[in-house]
């Protein structure tokens, strides 16, 4: 039985698996990006939400994930003495480390901005709105996208933790039919297939990013 | 008239303008010298609010903006009436030299007419789709000349613009500025060079020097001031400036 044998024979469980580890990406991603680009619009306006990102990203950082994820599904639900599902507890914990990774990518871009390309700006008479629009959002977006869609990619792959705590995600259905046929090779090819495919194109596209927007702009 | 009265700016204990009052009139320069911290870029960001004074009053053609301000409503700005050429230029690295230049025209709904003839003014047909990181320091000197003057200002504030020239083109941005004043363009020119100062205020009357130290104006007047200074710090100033010349 070849990786194409076992992808057809197993086609529902793998879509199944899949699907659950897309649900993961698509929740992370989308909380991620939208609550970390406000976490670190805030972060960088407020000093004291700046320090407080400062500190869980600093603590995030020295924390390994599968630690953070044993915990938050073991000890602190026996402490608050509640039962939640895996897959909630990965998607949370996956979104937490990724709003506050997008925001900590955010409020350094922010923080880091020329205030002077602003100013010219304005004496050249543009509004605020034509300023950030034509002016900052591009320059901001031509540093920021690169590690966003590197960010993005790491969280994608972080979600195979997730079968750690039985979520049944594409590793765990994978770990399924192994246990059933015996061809380890075969199935965890078709999985790193699975991977390469989708973060490829990301990477890839990251890295294009990088060469087009992200040029030596530094003056001679 | 662009002026600025009694202008006091404080950064924490440190005065850095001490009741300025200074004016830059249509079709005249206003040289602005001093040592470095005395406080020009400071007056010279007052003067176009880019940084308020704390207390004083700057009136731009008649409109009068008191400080402190009575009622805590939004500035109007008087960009890009009053413009400013910064001393690093701050071109957008993200849009080329023509870009630069049409991105506020555009915005603006400048007349495109203005743009062919500040391009021609200042000779920069042959690297206009350069971006700035591609271009010199002369040609983006004249870009970000090229980008205030589209709008047509009645008044253009320069810091220290040819801090980083040579002696070549020094002289030719020396000339765009006396044509921009033919124009009727009111200028402030911050310099620490007193050569450069002293070719300004030669070239015709009714130009003024204004000397600048610790956020103080110790003396101002036409250029017979730099010839017999009265100050004894304007005096030391010049006679270190001739060392080092």
């Amino acid at each position: 039985m070849n990786v194409f044998d076992i992808l057809v024979r197993f086609h529902r469980a793998f879509a199944g698996g899949l699907k659950v580890t897309l649900y993961l990406a698509g929740i992370t991603w989308l909380a991620g990006l939208t609550g970390g680009t406000w976490m670190g619009i805030l972060a960088h306006r407020l000093r004291g939400v700046g320090i407080v990102l400062r500190s869980i990203a600093f603590l995030l950082a020295a924390t390994p994930f599968l630690v953070m994820l044993y915990w938050a599904t073991y000890p602190l639900q026996a402490l608050l003495g509640v039962v939640i599902e895996p897959f909630y507890t990965a998607v949370t914990l996956l979104s937490i480390l990724n709003i506050v990774g997008v925001a900590e990518i955010c409020r350094t871009a922010l923080d880091d901005f020329p205030r002077e390309y602003v100013l010219a700006a304005r004496v050249s008479g543009l509004s605020a709105m034509q300023t950030v629009m034509r002016i900052e959002l591009p320059l901001l977006l031509r540093q920021v996208f690169p590690s966003l869609l590197n960010l993005q990619v790491s969280m994608l792959q972080l979600t195979l933790f997730a079968s750690l705590i039985s979520v049944q995600e594409l590793f765990r259905v994978s770990q399924s039919i192994d246990s059933q046929i015996h061809k380890p090779v075969e199935i965890y090819t078709a999985l790193a297939i699975f991977f390469i495919g989708v973060c490829a194109p990301i990477n890839g596209l990251a890295l294009w990013m990088k060469h087009r927007f992200t040029r030596d702009i530094s003056e001679r | 008239m662009l002026a600025g009265q009694k202008l006091r700016k404080t950064f924490g204990s440190l005065v850095a303008l001490n009741d300025v009052d200074v004016s830059v009139a249509r079709d005249k320069i206003t040289v602005v010298i001093g040592p470095s911290g005395s406080g020009k870029t400071t007056l010279l960001r007052a003067l176009a609010l880019l940084d308020p004074p704390d207390r004083g009053c700057v009136s731009i053609d008649g409109t009068a903006f008191q400080f402190p301000r009575r009622n805590s409503g939004t500035l109007a700005p008087p960009w890009p009436k009053v413009t400013v050429v910064f001393q690093q230029l701050f071109l957008w690295p993200h849009l080329t030299l023509r870009e630069n230049i049409l991105l506020p025209l555009r915005l603006n709904g400048g007349d495109f007419a203005r743009f062919e003839e500040v391009i021609r003014l200042f000779g920069m047909i042959d690297f206009l789709d350069r971006y700035p990181n591609e271009a010199s320091l002369g040609q983006r000197q004249r870009a970000a000349l090229a980008r205030a003057l589209v709008l047509e200002p009645h008044y253009v504030l320069l810091d220290e613009i040819t801090s980083a020239l040579d002696i070549e083109q020094t002289g030719i941005i020396m000339n765009y500025l006396f044509s921009l004043r033919d124009r009727g363009i009111g200028l402030m020119v911050v310099t620490h060079f007193i050569g450069f100062a002293k070719r300004i205020l030669a070239r015709r009357e009714g130009d003024q020097l204004v000397f600048l130290e610790g956020g103080s104006v110790l003396e101002s007047g036409d250029i017979g001031v730099l010839e017999n200074p009265k100050h004894p710090r304007l005096r030391a100033f010049l006679a270190a400036s001739q060392l080092v010349s």
